[in-house]
């Protein structure tokens, strides 16, 4: 099964570099042998539905920012669970669709996308200040997220 | 007064917000559109090598980093004191125009364009990218994920990397294009011209044969009479990478030409009390406040701006296009020029002209015999001190300019993103639609949050630069006060 771990966030942008800072970390501990891809991006929408084509399986790793976050709370998601929080109607964006409105659109044009595609986000508090560094509850999480995903890997 | 809150982004709570103030009467007097800021930029880079910021700059946005990368690249020029050789300039070209092609193309087909193909009173769930390739074929989607595809490997084979570029270096570019790449963007380029004639054709049949689309672009609810801003070349046509920055008045004179690093001679930001917001205006004319017309400083900069403030678009195609576009808009020539257009929504057929320009302009580009030159990167040998790059992003002109000791590092920055310089006309649109949908203290809150989605969506405006955070929709929440300040009604969506 081919897998892709995407490690989202602008890493520069405080908490939001949480995703890459996993993703980093992640590639750190797979032996090299190791055949999943490990990226880290700044994309969203369209341009990350375009990343997922020709794999089986993503692993999606991001920041998660609203009224019921808990800064350092893992959430671990699926597609469905994408689904309910994120109708089809408006982006996060001005600029770009929804992730699961721009995977819906891959699907009915026929491109081989990711039955399997796995959140992993955390809850961060600070996306709007520049910063190499995540908070301290958010930092604390990485190694937390690092190995439930290399546990995943293991399992499959 | 009465106070109406939309806040846009929960993400950046507290920070995003739309205010609806209404007088005695219930109808709005005022609205103004709080545009998320991230802080702290400056002291991120301060005492940083300047020579990085090109890197730095493009992580601000994630939907133009390719425009924060070619606007920083061209300060460090500056602040260099190095000319690019002309080969080097051509392949920057090259990469930026494929960005506006895929720009341009997202924003049409994902973002502005469902409002017209599928109707601007149709359900929401309909109206996005998935409802447009139900209505249109999925062959057209197919074609709009293709061209995204192709002008990805362009810019990422240019560009040194995807989405966040790391090939501008001061005086040059250091990915120089092989023969074999040519002939491949060869072929990326053409494809990009028949896509972008396409695209204008699938305009003319969806919205310019409607003649209630038609009537809503040309309502007055989505007009106001403004400056207009954009860069031209020497004949005075339309270009994206360099030139002088041209605005015209709401008449369609020139008001002023000045080279870019001018730009602090004649553009000043006006500070209100009620956001942390600058309002840039034109210091020759002067603030007037959130009003259009000939005695208010208030320009826009938009593809609709970059049209108006032209003379005509510097390839053939888009050149035909671009006279159909002011005829059919009932825009005379006056000295040899048409007179601006003022329609907001035209804003959406001026994007794809300009798609169909950056395309021919690829096809010329690639034919140059200089495009395969590999001596596009030079020794810098004088002291930095202080520079200025400006290119036209697809949403504004994009001006960075950099302060540095004698050492090449930071001291001071200063940036005007493009959205920037539409805040006061996006304010104005916003008022109007609201006025359209809340009249004598009644609200009709149906459609109200479409409205005004619609009214800001054509500006395409920056409204956060890390907008991949989950969970990935855009709430809009409007918070209705009475004129004492107490809430009496909320109406949300996505929240």
């Amino acid at each position: 099964m081919s897998t892709l771990i995407l490690g989202l966030g602008n890493p520069i942008l405080t908490d939001d570099g949480i995703g890459v800072l996993v993703a980093e970390e992640v590639r750190r501990q797979l032996p090299e042998s190791s055949a999943v891809d490990i990226s880290e991006v700044s994309i969203g929408g369209l341009t990350l539905m375009e990343s997922m084509i020709g794999y089986d399986r993503v692993i999606l790793v991001d920041a998660f920012y609203g009224k019921t976050a808990t800064p350092g709370r893992i959430r671990r998601m699926d597609l469905n669970d994408l689904r309910k929080i994120s109708p089809t109607q408006h982006s996060a964006s001005p600029h770009d669709a929804s992730l699961i409105t721009a995977y819906e659109t891959g699907k009915s044009m026929g491109f081989p996308l990711p039955e399997e595609v796995i959140v992993y986000a955390v809850d961060v508090e600070n996306i709007s200040e520049f910063g190499e560094k995540p908070t301290p509850a958010v930092a604390a999480a990485v190694p937390k997220v690092v190995t439930a995903i290399l546990k995943e890997l293991s399992q499959s | 007064m009465k106070r109406i809150t939309i806040d846009p982004i929960t993400r950046l709570e507290g920070h995003g917000k739309i205010e609806i103030f209404l007088n005695e009467d219930g109808d709005v007097a005022n609205a103004y559109f709080q545009i998320p800021e991230l802080r702290g930029f400056e002291q991120f880079s301060v005492g940083r090598p300047a020579e990085e910021m090109p890197r730095i700059t493009n992580r601000i946005c994630g939907v133009c980093p390719e425009a924060h990368h070619m606007a920083a690249t061209k300060a460090l020029d500056a602040l260099y004191h190095v000319e690019p050789s002309s080969a080097a300039k051509k392949v920057r070209e090259m990469f930026y125009s494929s960005f506006y092609v895929t720009d341009h193309t997202t924003h049409f087909y994902a973002l502005g364009g469902p409002d017209f193909v599928m109707g601007p009173d149709a359900p929401p769930a309909e109206r996005n990218i998935l409802g447009v390739i139900h209505k249109v074929g999925v062959d057209i989607g197919k074609q709009v994920i293709d061209t995204r595809i192709r002008n990805h490997h362009l810019i990422k084979t240019l560009g040194g990397r995807g989405v966040h570029p790391v090939a501008g270096l001061p005086g040059g570019w250091s990915k120089a294009i092989t023969e074999e790449e040519r002939q491949e963007f060869e072929e990326i380029a053409k494809k990009n011209v028949d896509f972008g004639l396409f695209s204008l054709k699938l305009f003319d049949d969806i919205v310019l044969a409607n003649q209630e689309y038609v009537d809503l672009i040309l309502s007055d609810a989505f007009t106001h009479r403004t400056y207009y801003m954009g860069t031209v070349d020497e004949n005075n046509h339309v270009n994206f990478y360099d030139g002088k920055i041209r605005v015209v008045d709401p008449q369609g004179g020139e008001f002023v030409k000045y080279p870019a690093h001018d730009y602090a001679k004649h553009i000043a930001e006006r500070v209100e009390p009620w956001t942390y917001l600058k309002f840039p205006y034109l210091k020759g004319v002067g603030w007037k406040g959130l009003e259009d017309g000939m005695e208010s400083g208030l320009y826009c900069a938009t593809p609709l701006s970059r049209l108006n403030a032209a003379d005509g678009m510097a390839t053939p195609k888009a050149q035909e296009f671009f006279e159909k576009f002011y005829e059919t808009l009932g825009s005379k020539k006056i000295n040899g020029r048409f007179e601006p257009v003022h329609h907001r929504l035209a804003t959406h057929w001026a994007r794809l002209i300009e798609l169909l320009y950056a395309a021919e302009r690829m096809v010329e580009l690639i034919a140059d015999s200089e495009i395969t030159d590999p001596n596009i990167r030079q020794v810098i040998t004088s002291t930095p001190d202080e520079g200025i790059g400006s290119v036209e992003a697809p949403r504004g002109t994009l001006t960075h300019h950099y302060w540095t000791d004698d050492k090449g590092i930071l001291t001071k920055v200063n940036l005007i993103v493009g959205t920037t310089n539409n805040y006061g006309p996006i304010a104005m649109s916003v008022k109007k639609a609201a006025q359209s949908l809340i009249q004598k203290g009644t609200v009709i809150s149906e459609g109200l949050l479409n409205k005004i989605e619609m009214a800001f969506r054509n500006y395409d405006p920056c409204m956060s630069c890390a907008t991949h955070s989950l969970p990935g929709q855009m709430p809009l929440e409007v918070t209705i006060y009475d004129h004492n300040g107490q809430v009496i009604d909320i109406l949300s969506k996505n929240i």
